[in-house]
């Protein structure tokens, strides 16, 4: 093979590394809210991102593809809400470790089997808003839609980012996260930040979930596998960093796509996972994870 | 314990385990497999049962998992107390929970698994029977077509993780070396893997002229799909998964033409097959089978287990066991007419001659050669054991 | 009560068979023993240490095929497979500890998911080793053949091989619950707490957090190793598949819903996890379970609400859910396709009203019932407050000596080219306005913080860069002004942290329960009372921690730094929140522990405290040191009384 052919084949791979990172990314976006506020995360942040998913699918027969995105983003807010509601809160308030990690982990499970008793359980196409035939540039082909992806996950990152760092919200989250108890008593609703918090990171998902879905596939199982590898991404950016998940995003799947054509498909997950172990070593809040000063 | 109403107060109902995967990636599969048993135990039992007694089925999802597999066989046999039981859709399932049957005696009929290692887990007397196509005959099919009825020169493999997929690209690669040819490349994916580019690439860069598949529906979809994103188009060839409405329906445009050895297909071609198809639709509101290959088998395997009671006179494991390998009436199944399926050595009701290739045509599933069907040859029968 | 309770468990265990003939719950019963052995060791890590892991499935599933790759390429059998699943298993264990180094919470269960995604994945993949996604098919031994002698039972040849097995897992779980409980009772379970809880003070008492997380990780793996071997010739057919991450959930689900840091609850949710499917599947069975859990809730609710009128409310709600989930299993057809929303949904009523699980609940429910008589006293006496030997400390000499140190943080410096030198018996105060470095001081010191420049020089040595754990072990032990007690433990058990040091004994030995582990217990426990003693709290001994009112929390402190037989004692404001006459008794008790020869370093706002004991005084503001002297040229000092003017008045009353 010629090196002009091989450059070629190295670009399509970071070009699909680039769109299955975002595709984590953005998902992992959404343990960082919840993070942020509450110290806890949403075990069942993949099937947040399935049931917006599935949602948007028996949806956007009825109303086309634009005004079906609001009724998701709303169905996300309020699914986001019933989980803090129903899950979260009840822990925070006994200060049980286990009690949250249980709770979203229950609450996964239960809205994975509604999904199954409701939209089947078979893997389901999703329409795709755009034409489905690849773009070519310079001989590296690229979906419409992963172009969508990018640009659609990157879009809604900074938006919540701005709204965080704009917004009154924004500041009673900031106050919140530093310390729960002194905002409390600055009359902040913090249970109420909490609740938002979750809300804005299931939106997030749900959002998610309708934008990856004509590449990806949705389904009542298309969360799980997701869920985690975006987990391992929030982790190696650091569940403290807003944006840290588009680097640790691209640094996975990159790495996926590269270990699996130059190494071994058998073996692709691995050298990702390595790198996140070496990282964690380094770096024990994540990439940019800001490592907490100790306060005796 | 949950036993379908029998209507006959008198004779004691027949327990018949039945179990697969209800919830999760391969409950299609099951689902259909179980429907379609439920829908033969249904049209025995309004006829009378067997002998007289009607058939109870105890059903239990083995969610694809082995350990819940094998804890699932042990109630079966100790608690409920089952004279046989249908079913298995994976083959790690299977190998994992069929030695607690083959240690009680009591047949177990895979209608859907395909591991070639099933039947031959055990010496005789082998309590395991299949009503399946194994991995061994869908290979050979898959080999033949792709390098002698096509003349493809230069085959890859592509193949999930699970032991699904590693047992079949083992067969393919033996069947493939049998013909004296050897694959470009053997690429792996995971379950839930939704980027194939590094997987196509290499088969592609390898210089493949044709890709065999041993996966399931949602990643199959995505190989076809991820070929036509990278402007690359060789036809695919593959096991029986690839008449999933999984990967049909996503794979769309880009799934048409691809080719998969069939037990059975949606075309009402026999009277037979026609009134099954039609009471399947019937009964579970569907126009498309989800899985026709897995209804299908399920369906016969019910008929083989009740011709093998009425045989044996008795529920005894043994004594049908040995019916089933000595079977004196023709089965009209919805597959084949099975004729004597079973032997003391042979386990395996579905030959090399009976599956055909169905191709994807219109969203549906077709037969891919017509001649394969014509005339006499609508119903493919096993040579005599 | 409890010997009889133990003598009754082993005589069920081994007429067990005998009773209940049925393989399937033969068969039911070894599994869920295997899968206790692994929650009591994930109880280790979860319940103790506080960490979630999500790699138990992994290392359970290296044990397994340890045992399955021994009987597969080496046709070495059953009895060797154990201790080299248990070797292996301790070996992936400390792999997966070790990148755990300084990682925690979420961290910490990424680490070990993705341990476990690898090692699934190495499993399936190497195929030359594991046979891969085939799996590797085992033949359970006949472990011992009875038949002959006992004809009269009629038993078969697999039957007799199910029996024999059966006891042989019993008799495992059997050692395993007696280790983890010897394990759990010693210094070990302690420290496991202690780090939970608070790792700095762990580590400022010596128990180093790292060591200590590795060793609970390695100890874990070690059972789960073992119950993978059981598990392995229990199925006689193991493949990758079966060592998921979902696995992994479910003991985690197995050990909370039991109920944490019990050994009951750990069975009890091992139980619960294997059955749980089975009984799902059988609606018949299912709806007699849920009608039983209505009855049971009215039964208890109903006498809770004539015993606590006031809360009739709060009570009604669980006990009208379970009514309403028994309704709901009768009015529900069929269970496959609903039965893991039915499980979720229980996970759910148990984070809402048994938060710490099933045993919790039936636990605190008994305490109730019958109040268990007042624990004994702890005992203490005066001749064992101190140590048998004294500190030796050079005399004429700096004992420590801090040599410029500036610490800096991003732009701030906490601390600007500080000097100190601590003469050896005296008592040092140090002050200053809020946030003049003197906490910071501190820190630096213990080893909390790495000093941006400069030397710290204890005893000639130069320690700075070194752990806390470490410096602690050279003799300088220290209080928190935001006190970190270990909330959990009892006050008894705060100062054996403490005294961690003293130990010699090994895990072997705890484990074995050797003289030497018992002696060195029963000397701890006098030692840690004697302690109690000297500050006062003798009577609270059994007490948990986090009830002691806010005083006498940093009077257990003093006696838990004093434990550690320190040479230095740092003491960071221990007056604050203390009343007047409490004041008094701690001027005592800090004068007594100088007089011990003890040394001290003294932050204190209650300016009279500092100059009624100090000997020298050493004043900071902005992070530099602006005065130094005896009590009262520092108080003269127009620098000093500036500084405190330009901060608060309050503060230099």
């Amino acid at each position: 093979m010629t090196s002009e052919y091989s450059m070629q084949v190295l670009a399509q791979l970071l070009v699909s590394g680039i769109a299955v990172g975002m595709i984590y990314g953005v998902i992992a976006f959404g343990y960082q809210l919840t993070f942020a506020t509450s110290k806890t995360l949403n075990f069942g942040q993949g099937e947040a991102l399935m049931l917006g998913s599935l949602v948007g699918l028996s949806v956007v027969t009825i109303t086309g593809y634009w005004i079906m995105l609001p009724i998701v983003l709303a169905f996300g807010m309020i699914q986001g809400a019933v989980v803090e509601r129903l899950g979260v809160r009840q822990a925070i308030k006994t200060k049980s470790e286990a009690g949250w990690i249980m709770a979203t982990i229950a609450l996964g499970i239960i809205f994975k089997n509604l999904a199954e008793n409701i939209w089947g359980r078979d893997a389901l196409k999703f329409p795709s808003p755009l034409p489905e035939a690849p773009l070519s540039f310079m001989g590296v082909n690229v979906l419409p839609m992963e172009v969508v992806i990018v640009f659609g996950a990157l879009a809604m990152m900074l938006l919540v980012e701005v709204f965080n760092r704009r917004s009154i919200y924004g500041k009673a989250v900031v106050a919140t996260a530093n310390d729960r108890d002194a905002a409390g008593l600055m009359g902040i609703n913090t249970s109420l930040v909490i609740t938002f918090s979750y809300a804005l990171s299931s939106m997030t998902a749900a959002f998610a979930g309708v934008l990856v879905a004509p590449v990806t596939l949705t389904g009542a199982s298309m969360g799980g596998a997701l869920g985690l590898k975006a987990f391992a991404v929030a982790i190696i950016g650091g569940l403290s960093s807003g944006m840290g998940v588009v680097v640790g995003g691209l640094i996975l799947g990159i790495t996926e796509t590269l270990t699996g054509y130059y190494l071994s498909t058998g073996y692709k997950d691995v050298p990702g996972l390595v790198l996140l172990l070496l990282v964690l070593s380094l770096k024990p809040s994540g990439l940019f994870g800001s490592a907490t000063i100790k306060k005796v | 314990m949950s036993v379908l109403v029998a209507t006959t107060a008198l004779a004691q109902p027949i327990k018949v385990g039945l179990t697969g995967p209800f919830t999760g990636g391969s409950a299609s599969m099951g689902v259909s497999m179980r429907d379609g048993v439920k829908l033969a135990v249904g049209e025995i039992n309004k006829a009378g049962g067997i002998m007289g007694r009607q058939i109870a089925l105890v059903e239990r999802d083995d969610e694809a998992k082995n350990e819940i597999g094998v804890q699932i066989a042990q109630e079966l046999i100790n608690k409920e107390q089952v004279v046989a039981t249908l079913g298995f859709i994976n083959t790690g399932v299977a190998l994992a929970s069929q030695r607690f049957y083959q240690e009680a005696e009591i047949p177990v009929l895979n209608n859907v698994a395909t591991g070639t290692a099933i039947t031959g887990q055990f010496k005789a007397p082998n309590y395991i029977f299949r009503t399946a196509a194994n991995d061994l005959i869908q290979s050979a099919m898959i080999a033949n077509e792709a390098i002698k009825r096509q003349g493809f020169k230069a085959p890859a493999i592509l193949a999930d993780s699970t032991n699904y997929g590693q047992l079949g690209r083992e067969d393919l690669v033996r069947a493939l070396t049998g013909l004296g040819v050897k694959t470009v490349a053997e690429e792996k994916f995971n379950i839930g893997d939704t980027d194939m580019t590094a997987q196509l690439l290499r088969a592609k860069q390898a210089g493949a002229d044709v890709i065999l598949t041993y996966a399931i529906g949602p990643e199959l979809a995505q190989i076809a799909n991820g070929m036509a994103k990278l402007g690359w188009k060789v036809p695919m060839i593959g096991s029986w998964t690839l008449s999933m409405a999984t990967f049909i329906d996503n794979a769309g445009a880009n799934g048409e033409g691809a080719m998969m050895p069939q037990t059975f297909i949606q075309t009402g071609n026999t009277a037979k097959r026609k009134v099954f198809i039609e009471s399947y639709q019937a009964a579970y509101k569907v126009d498309r089978i989800p899985s026709p290959v897995s209804a299908a088998q399920g369906y016969d395997s019910v008929f083989l287990l009740k011709a093998a009671i009425e045989q044996a006179k008795s529920t005894d494991g043994a004594k049908i066991r040995a019916a089933l390998e000595n079977l004196q009436t023709k089965v009209d199944g919805v597959v084949t007419v099975y004729d004597r399926p079973y032997s003391p050595a042979d386990h395996e009701a579905i030959s090399n001659n009976i599956p055909v290739f169905g191709v994807v045509k219109g969203g549906r599933v077709v037969v891919a050669h017509e001649d394969d069907i014509a005339g006499d040859k609508a119903v493919r029968v096993k040579p005599k054991n | 009560m409890k010997r009889i309770a133990v003598l009754a468990g082993i005589a069920a265990a081994l007429v067990f068979p005998f009773v209940v003939t049925s393989p399937y719950y033969l068969h039911l019963v070894v599994v869920i023993a295997i899968f206790s052995i692994v929650t009591l060791g994930l109880d280790i890590v979860f319940g103790y240490t506080g960490e979630v892991s999500l790699g138990h499935a992994a290392l359970f599933g290296v044990g397994a095929y340890t045992a399955g790759v021994l009987a597969f390429q080496f046709e070495i059998g059953f009895w060797l497979a154990i201790p080299a699943a248990i070797v292996v298993a301790l070996a992936f264990g400390a792999l997966l500890a070790l990148p755990a180094l300084r990682v925690t919470g979420p961290y910490l269960a990424m680490v070990t998911l993705a341990f476990g995604t690898i090692v699934a994945i190495l499993i399936n993949e190497m195929t030359f080793l594991t046979n891969g996604p085939l799996g590797i098919s085992l033949q359970k031994p006949m472990f011992v053949d009875l038949r002959t002698w006992l004809p009269f039972l009629e038993l078969s040849r697999p039957r007799m091989r199910d029996i024999a097995f059966y006891y042989v897992v019993a008799a495992s779980f059997g050692l395993v619950l007696l280790v983890v409980n010897r394990l759990l009772a010693s210094r070990y379970g302690r420290a496991f707490e202690a780090l939970r809880d608070s790792p700095i003070a762990s580590d400022c008492m010596g128990v180093s957090v790292y060591r200590h997380k590795v060793l609970a990780f390695v100890m874990s793996a070690g059972f789960a190793g073992f119950a993978g071997v059981l598990f392995a010739y229990s199925e006689q057919y193991i493949a990758p598949n079966n060592f998921s991450f979902e696995l992994s959930i479910q003991f985690l689900l197995a050990v909370t819903m039991g109920g944490r840091k019990s050994r009951v609850g750990p069975v009890l949710g091992a139980a619960i996890v294997v059955y749980l499917p089975n009984l799902l599947a059988d609606i018949d069975q299912f709806r007699a379970v849920a009608g039983g859990v209505a009855a049971i809730a009215v039964l208890a609710g109903g006498w809770r609400m004539l015993r606590v009128p006031e809360e009739r409310l709060r009570t009604a709600v669980p006990v009208v859910l379970c009514i309403g989930f028994f309704v709901f299993s009768l009015m529900l057809q069929k269970i496959t396709d609903y039965k893991l929303t039915v499980f979720g949904l229980m996970i759910l009523f148990m984070v809402y009203y048994l938060p710490e699980g099933i045993w919790g609940f039936v636990k605190a429910g008994l305490a109730r019932l019958m109040p268990s008589p007042p624990a004994a006293v702890a005992r203490g006496d005066d001749a064992h407050v101190w140590s048998a030997t004294a500190p030796v400390v050079a005399e004429g000499r700096a004992l420590l000596e801090v040599q410029t140190i500036t610490m800096q943080f991003g732009g701030l410096k906490a601390l600007d080219s500080v000097q100190l030198t601590v003469m050896p018996g005296t008592i040092h105060g140090l002050i200053g306005p809020n946030g003049s470095g003197k906490s910071t001081m501190m820190n630096v010191l213990t080893g909390i913080y790495t000093p941006t420049s400069g030397a710290v020089v204890f005893e000639g040595h130069e320690i700075q860069g070194r752990t806390p754990s470490d410096i602690a072990g050279t003799g300088i032990a220290r209080t928190f002004q935001n006190v970190q007690l270990f909330g959990e433990l009892s006050l008894l058990e705060n100062i054996m942290v403490g005294l961690n040091h003293v130990y010699r004994g090994t895990v072997g030995d705890v484990a074995l329960a050797t003289p030497r582990a018992r002696r060195e217990e029963q000397a701890a426990r006098l030692r840690a009372a004697s302690l109690l003693r000297f500050v006062g709290l003798e009577a609270l001994a059994h007490e948990e921690a986090r009830n002691l009112p806010y005083g006498k929390q940093r009077l257990l402190e003093i006696a838990r730094a004093l434990a550690l037989d320190p040479k230095l004692l740092l003491l960071d404001e221990p007056a604050a929140g203390l009343t007047a006459p409490d004041i008094r008794e701690l001027i005592d008790i800090i004068r007594k522990i100088r007089d011990h020869g003890i040394t001290l370093i003294l932050i204190e706002h209650h300016m009279d405290v500092v100059m009624t004991l100090s000997d020298t005084v050493t004043v900071l503001d902005f992070g530099q040191k602006i005065a130094e002297g005896v009590p009262a040229a520092v108080q003269a000092d127009p620098k000093v009384i500036a500084a405190y003017l330009g901060g608060s008045h309050a503060e230099a009353a």
